[in-house]
């Protein structure tokens, strides 16, 4: 679900354009209260940190100057997003009773710039975060969440997330190690499968093949569900079982109908998942700027239920068995 | 020349026409199998076939399973009513006399282009969240993979973690402990890391923590998120326990009541010696039940306390906690007067209230929370203050358990303020606030959580100005954001 909300910040959060944003406010510090540092080899460096799982939602607890709360890991997202309930500027129109017009102008291009991101290692100052509405994830799930986590912050990282321990451990990978580093937890080859993925604007991009037909899925860590295109073949729905028809319903209630059903049989890298539940609908306006459209996304929970693991460097995702 | 031009050019038509509608005859499922009901995806639509000859009992099932009550599609059936079907965007492609095949086309998700605008997908999140996230609900009870996995005796509560043998220190923490702050060691035993200790009556959040690392406990299958990013056990010490004597040869006795919405499912009692018995655990109130034994529904015989219901017949009534008194310093005339409010689903047989020498009263039980109330005299329907109100007419507030005080400032020539939030359906007129010198104020219960409301000064709908902190709606105009720890 938070892959959407980040398609639409791509841009801004690529190239800012401070003169056009109405409402910039700063964020001196944000820090992660459960995190716990370890020393890496060489030029690397590593940090664990403890998460919760809400729904599919991996949620790191975190702390923004004053407003505590947790950040949602999200591999869907290209950068960094901050809820905008609690990073705007205090309206001066929500003083007057003519509340509306001032409401909806003040909440559509708002920019937060960070003083300090203090994700473990990964550090980054001056750091500019779109700030959208993330009312209706609070809402769905009676969570607090102040931001969510791209892609940006783990380019350089190795990520292993063990959902039994409910821990995350991330591993900063220096160059000059780059092409031998390996976590203890890989020693045991036979533990785990490794599947090749590609990034395409920021966005993890797994391939495979339907019913002859090659396909691009986004991975996202944050999806709600697993979400196939309404327009691929219809040999590929062949094998779905479609449980229900729901309607998903936009800003200013605009609905448009989608489908939930269970595939018989989806491969991932020589794996065959078996009742892959998922969502359909037209995404026919969920391409990106240059790196071409996708024909679904995949989140985590269908992959594995021990341990998933991401080089990023490698481009190498493994998922244990 | 021109004449068998003309006729060559029919023919072409003709047998371009014929080849059509034989394409159609041999595509169409003109014979589906008498008992068909597919929802399909083909060529990017979706794609309904129905037989016509389909039992009612199945066709009622199809269009819940398919959310397409908004089709009409039994009157279309049974009539040829075309109207909803088209109105709601379906094609109709076959219409026989045995068979009717409807397509939609998906529209696209453009609700994903441009600023600001998020999806909603909330039939996905409904289930998790259910599961996930703390329920307000007025009862609570155990359920441990083990069944015997904690001994309770005289309220002390015996916690276990089983394995984890080779760990070094492991301690319990929760709300009774103040968490880390006061967490309690646990002791190496043969059945496992055991610790007792005393609860009282309530619901309690706790983790183990193994040697630094905190995990929820794995016998327990309850668990929530504090909202807070913590996920955390939950147990109840319980204060009730439901006793059915006899039906020992039922096979299955369910509880059902008021604290659980009449659910004929949830609550299912364990077989003890001489009967069936629940220990649950309930919060302050006045709740009625019934018994399910194999599907008949009985008052509980052990208990005289009973209320009427809507069938003529009775429900059985547990009260907990201290009452409150409710009291109507008028009409002393009347012959009969009921109290009734959101807190019995305004059911205005129900709660009798006895007459005093100045009017009526009666003690009722409310738990924590915020209820609406009127009182019924000789059928009519009347505020605290005995003065008639419309049926519609929202009734007057009551709040046990106040623990959030709303104000609004430098409104002093507004006529009237409400106060409207997920805490009162959104309702516009429920609760007033009050004008307390140069500024207006409301006093509720609000459950720990998020809250969204809005504020209506003389009838305009503002956002809390004295809140930084609100979000987009779905009208682009705002609700006010509260967290309530």
């Amino acid at each position: 679900m938070l892959l959407f909300f980040c398609f639409i910040y791509t841009n801004a959060f690529a190239n800012p354009v401070d003169s056009l944003l109405k409402n910039k406010v700063v964020v001196k510090n944000i820090s992660f209260p459960d995190l716990q540092l370890a020393n890496g080899p060489m030029d690397s460096s590593s940090f664990i940190i403890p998460f919760s799982k809400v729904g599919n939602l991996m949620l790191i607890k975190a702390k923004a100057d004053s407003v505590e709360g947790n950040f949602v890991l999200d591999t869907g997202c290209p950068g960094l997003v901050l809820n905008l309930t609690y990073f705007r500027k205090y309206s001066s129109s929500q003083e007057s009773d003519a509340e509306s017009e001032g409401i909806t102008g003040v909440t559509r291009a708002d920019q937060v710039e960070i003083g300090n991101f203090n994700f473990g290692t990964i550090k980054a100052y001056h750091v500019k975060a779109d700030c959208v509405n993330l009312g209706n994830i609070e809402n769905s799930k009676g969570i607090k969440v102040i931001g969510l986590i791209g892609m940006l912050f783990l380019q350089n990282c190795e990520l292993i997330i063990d959902y039994q321990k409910n821990l995350m451990y991330f591993h900063v990978i220096g160059r000059k190690e780059a092409s031998v580093y390996e976590h203890s937890m890989l020693k045991d080859e036979t533990a785990y499968r490794t599947i090749p993925f590609e990034m395409s604007e920021n966005r993890m991009i797994l391939r495979t093949v339907m019913a002859g037909k090659k396909l691009r899925f986004v991975i996202d860590c944050a999806a709600e569900t697993n979400i196939l295109d309404s327009r691929l073949p219809d040999k590929i729905f062949e094998t779905l079982s479609i449980t229900g028809k729901v309607s998903l319903v936009g800003v200013g209630n605009k609905k448009v109908d989608a489908v939930k059903g269970s595939l018989a049989h989806f491969e991932i890298g020589g794996q065959d998942i078996s009742d892959l539940p998922v969502l359909v609908t037209n995404l026919e306006k969920t391409c990106f700027s240059n790196g071409g459209c996708v024909d679904g996304v995949l989140g985590l929970d269908a992959l594995s239920v021990q341990k998933i693991g991401f080089n990023f460097m490698k481009l190498k995702m493994y998922i244990w068995k | 020349m021109e004449m068998s031009s003309v006729i060559i050019s029919i023919k072409k038509y003709c047998l371009k026409g014929c080849m059509a509608m034989l394409l159609l005859l041999l595509t169409a499922p003109l014979h589906a199998q008498p008992g068909t009901k597919e929802y399909t995806i083909s060529k990017g639509d979706m794609k309904i076939t129905l037989s016509k000859s389909l039992k009612e009992k199945d066709l009622d099932n199809f269009i819940d399973q398919y959310n397409l009550g908004d089709l009409a599609l039994k009157k279309m059936i049974s009539s040829n009513f075309q109207d909803s079907v088209k109105k709601m965007g379906w094609k109709i492609e076959v219409n026989s006399s045995t068979i009717l095949v409807l397509t939609k086309p998906f529209l696209s998700a453009d609700i994903f282009n441009g600023p600001s605008k998020t999806i909603d997908l909330s039939w996905i999140n409904s289930a998790a969240a259910a599961m996930q996230m703390p329920i307000n609900r007025p009862y609570g009870y155990n359920v441990f993979r083990n069944k015997h996995a904690f001994t309770v005796k005289d309220s002390v509560v015996t916690f276990v973690l089983h394995n984890h043998k080779n760990a070094m220190q492991v301690k319990l923490a929760g709300s009774f402990t103040n968490w880390e702050g006061n967490a309690i060691p646990m002791f190496n035993s043969d059945s496992g890391w055991v610790v007792s200790i005393k609860l009282s009556p309530g619901k309690y959040s706790y983790k183990f923590i193994i040697d630094g690392n905190w995990i929820t406990d794995p016998e327990n299958k309850t668990a929530e998120n504090d909202g807070e990013g913590n996920t955390n056990s939950v147990y109840y010490a319980t204060n009730t326990i439901f006793k059915l004597n006899g039906f020992t040869k039922a096979k299955k006795v369910i509880l059902a009541g008021s604290f659980d919405n009449w659910d004929e499912g949830r609550l299912q009692m364990n077989k003890a010696v001489t009967g069936w018995e629940l220990p649950i655990y309930l919060n302050n109130g006045v709740y009625t039940y019934r018994f399910i034994a194999d599907g008949n529904w009985m008052t509980d015989p052990d208990n005289a306390n009973r209320f009427p219901n809507e069938h003529n017949d009775f429900n059985s009534v547990l009260t907990i906690g201290p009452p409150t008194t409710f009291t109507l310093n008028s009409h002393k005339d009347a012959k009969e007067v009921f109290l009734a409010g959101s807190f019995n689903q305004w059911r205005s047989y129900e709660v009798r209230m006895k007459r005093t020498d100045s009017g009526w009263q009666i003690p009722y039980v409310l738990g924590p929370g915020n209820y609406e109330y009127k009182f019924f005299i000789d059928g009519h329907s009347f505020d605290a203050m005995g003065k008639e109100s419309r049926p519609d007419a929202p009734g007057s507030v009551i709040v046990i358990g106040a623990n959030y005080t709303f104000h609004l400032k430098n409104k002093s020539a507004a006529k009237t303020v409400f106060l409207a939030g997920d805490f009162n359906g959104w309702s516009p007129n429920a609760y007033p606030m009050k004008k307390d010198g140069d500024e207006w104020t409301l006093t509720l219960h609000l459950y720990p959580g998020k809250h969204l409301y809005k504020m209506i000064i003389d009838g305009n709908w503002i956002i809390d100005p004295g809140n930084k902190l609100w979000e987009d709606n779905e009208y682009g105009t705002g609700n006010s954001v509260l967290w309530v720890k």
